[in-house]
């Protein structure tokens, strides 16, 4: 029954049906193969084999044999799909207090209202810095649209929802099923063994995980040549007739272009569920015959470039759109600057509004200048007037009963980045889960001051020698491990990573990191920095 | 004999073809319906929100009661309103109303920083939105509807069986006409 245009584009699946007769087509080979070498061996003579291989009754028996394996495997690829693939990428659930995935879950139930509810769909986040998005649909009817929360914190509402309109036509016109089932019969496998293996250590070129992975994706590869590469056209079409915003869609593509688009992290079975294929690959880029046979996304630009078409927009215009939009590392230099007499007498600053309400001894009552010689208390200028006024709005509301584990006072609920979090008023440290760490670090809406940028990269310095002195046992002075405010466990102490050397306290049971003051930002701040600088690469 | 057959066979494929497209007809105009039911369930929502957005930023906006007012009269205007015309209109009104406060919002940094405000405002879009594309699939809907009723030979049987009224599309408003959703600031000169 056509329901809209989605369900007039529906294609038959017919191609499931071929790969199924591969998959039967292969065992029965391997088997073949297998059978054959298995009577050689026998040292009476191969004509004893060959007779006893030919026969009608054992060709039917090893028929029936390929074609139960096949069965199990493509039952086991087909049927429950989603779960391993989710698993694959990490995905987690939206989280409805954050308010970058509330709008995700908002634009989710948009696309069930535009498609009139035909299928629902589930909608997960990638916890991944890289820009990708994917979906996946299989035999159950169990459908996933996955984004990662690079490409959340990069993209505008509409250019979200341009996204998850074309990942919705994918699901809705069938093409997905087929996709998703030639990638899980060897690509999911591929990518799990993938996955275990960089795990393991030692010579990885000789190790079995390594020549199946190889196996496998030579076998996944073959398979996309079945896909087709004019279903992303169509997606894109799609996107547009349900979102009427063609524009919105080619600034994304144009955004992926020239991102990380997640090769490594997703794996390489999973390549052809994406929007964009996370490997950068000429073949991808280029057009004909073989191109069209062995690759399975189009090229980029010829995406942009009809979609711009549609939006009566030119590409030049676009990318200087684009280029102005995209400044590396936002910068902060241009808003008011503030210096504040501390308790010692001394001149501090410069500090941005926000840092000056994060100072622990700035009071009402404390000295401000903003660089010229005139100066006043901070409650005679109304722009301040306002911190203080929520911060008594805030510890009414925001109060938690949990104390902050360096200076002892009460942890505030705050929003940092639109993520929950916990703060300490006095002391400016922050209390993250461990799950929500990733999200702030990619959203960097906010911006680094000058003082955010030589401090991290202080920081980086110090702790460079702070990392040799740990690997020299009993040269670095013990400070006190600080305890867990939720559950009053010691926490553990490391580096956020051995590129980014920030020294974090975790706590395992409760999940949680805390950052002393400005810790959050200058870890932020290190990773925008290297990734700008890679982008320009 | 074979012409009875002929006549008898001919006769069994017209009751066959009448009876599918007869129930191909009831389940699109049903189609049709929800579809018109669903854009009734987001316009609910909306009067909902509405009361909330209005409480939470009023403090705020001492100097905007007018505006302020001017939503809370066309929200309950659009929740009294009965007839699609009537209704119809009373929703446009509302649409403009909420598009003057989140322009006047727009003057209030403060409101920026509420979560509470922000919280609000974006579930409001997101109904917007939905209250755009329910609009959306019921005029898709109906234009697929009318173009199943009016080809030939359906159109016979429309005729023939009451209840295949045509169904009206969803006007937008001369005023939500001229404005377009293409982004303007990138124009090709």
């Amino acid at each position: 029954m056509p329901l809209t245009f989605i369900d007039i584009e529906k294609q038959k699946n017919w191609r499931i049906g071929i790969l199924f007769v591969f998959l039967i087509l292969m065992y029965f080979l391997i088997s073949a193969g297998l059978l054959f070498s298995f009577f050689q061996m026998i040292p009476l003579g191969s004509h004893f084999g060959k007779t006893l291989l030919f026969s009608a009754g054992r060709l039917f028996l090893l028929f029936f044999f390929s074609t139960a394996i096949a069965s199990v495997h493509f039952y086991f690829s087909a049927y429950d799909t989603v779960r391993y693939i989710r698993k694959n990428i990490n995905a987690t659930d939206p989280d409805p207090e954050d308010g970058i995935h509330k709008q995700l879950m908002n634009i989710m139930e948009e696309i069930h209202v535009v498609t009139g509810n035909s299928v629902r769909m589930q909608c997960v986040v990638i916890p991944s810095l890289a820009m990708n998005a994917l979906s996946a649909i299989d035999m159950r009817g169990n459908a996933l649209i996955a984004i990662t929360e690079g490409l959340l914190s990069r993209l505008s509402r509409d250019q979200i929802e341009a996204v998850m309109a074309h990942e919705a036509h994918h699901i809705l016109s069938g093409d997905c099923l087929e996709s998703t089932v030639a990638s899980s019969l060897f690509g999911v496998p591929a990518s799990l063994v993938e996955k275990v293996q960089t795990f393991s250590e030692g010579r990885a070129y000789l190790s079995p995980a390594f020549i199946v992975t190889l196996l496998l994706l030579k076998l996944s590869q073959f398979l996309n040549m079945f896909i087709s590469r004019e279903r992303e056209y169509r997606a894109d079409a799609g996107a547009v007739r349900m979102t009427r915003n063609p524009l919105a869609l080619a600034e994304v593509l144009h955004i992926l272009w020239r991102n990380w688009r997640g090769s490594g992290f997703i794996g390489s079975g999973l390549e052809n569920l994406c929007i964009v294929n996370p490997k950068v690959s000429s073949i991808d880029e280029s057009e004909g015959w073989l191109a069209n046979l062995l690759s399975t996304h189009p090229p980029i630009r010829k995406r942009i470039s009809f979609l711009l078409t549609m939006a009566h927009v030119r590409l030049s215009d676009l990318e200087t759109k684009n280029k102005t939009a995209a400044i590396p590392i936002p910068s902060e230099q241009n808003k008011d600057r503030y210096f504040a007499l501390d308790h010692k007498y001394q001149w501090q600053g410069p500090y941005s509004l926000a840092e000056l309400a994060l100072l622990p001894w700035f009071a009402a009552l404390t000295w401000i200048s903003t660089g010229g010689t005139s100066m006043q208390k901070a409650s005679d200028m109304p722009v301040l007037n306002d911190i203080f006024m929520k911060r008594i709005a805030q510890e009414g509301t925001a109060q938690t009963s949990h104390p902050c584990p360096v200076c002892h006072h009460p942890l505030l609920k705050r929003s940092v980045e639109k993520t929950r979090v916990m703060q300490c008023k006095f002391c400016g440290g922050t209390l993250v889960d461990h799950n929500r760490v990733f999200r702030i670090i990619a959203r960097g809406e906010d911006g680094y001051s000058e003082r955010i940028r030589t401090l991290s990269k202080i920081t980086l310095k110090k702790n460079q020698l702070k990392k040799i002195a740990r690997s020299v046992k009993g040269s670095e002075q013990n400070i006190p491990l600080l305890s867990c405010p939720q559950c009053k466990n010691k926490m553990t102490r490391a580096f956020y990573s051995l590129v980014y050397l920030i020294d974090l306290d975790r706590c395992s049971w409760c999940r949680v990191t805390w950052f002393d003051r400005d810790e959050l930002k200058m870890l932020q701040c290190m990773i925008h920095t290297r990734m700008a600088s890679e982008r320009l690469l | 004999m074979i012409v009875v057959w002929i006549i008898l066979g001919i006769l069994v494929f017209v009751l066959l073809w009448v009876i599918i497209t007869f129930n191909l007809l009831v389940s699109l105009r049903n189609q049709v319906h929800n579809a018109w039911k669903q854009i009734d369930v987001q316009l609910k929502r909306r009067h909902d929100l509405i009361p909330n957005l209005v409480s939470t930023v009023r403090g705020a906006m001492e100097f905007e009661q007018d505006t302020l007012e001017k939503v809370i009269n066309a929200r309950a205007k659009a929740v009294s309103a009965v007839g699609t015309q009537q209704k119809a209109s009373a929703e446009n009104m509302l649409t403009q109303a909420l598009g003057r406060l989140f322009a006047v919002m727009e003057n209030y940094p403060d409101l920026k920083t509420n979560q509470n405000i922000m919280q609000l405002q974006e579930e409001l879009t997101s109904t917007e939105n939905r209250i755009g594309f329910a609009r959306q699939l019921y005029n898709d809907l109906v234009a697929n509807y009318r173009t199943k009723q009016e080809i030939f030979p359906n159109n016979v049987i429309v005729s023939f069986f009451a209840g295949f009224q045509k169904e009206e599309y969803f006007e937008a408003e001369e005023s939500d006409r001229a404005v377009p959703k293409a982004d303007i600031s990138i124009r090709p000169e």
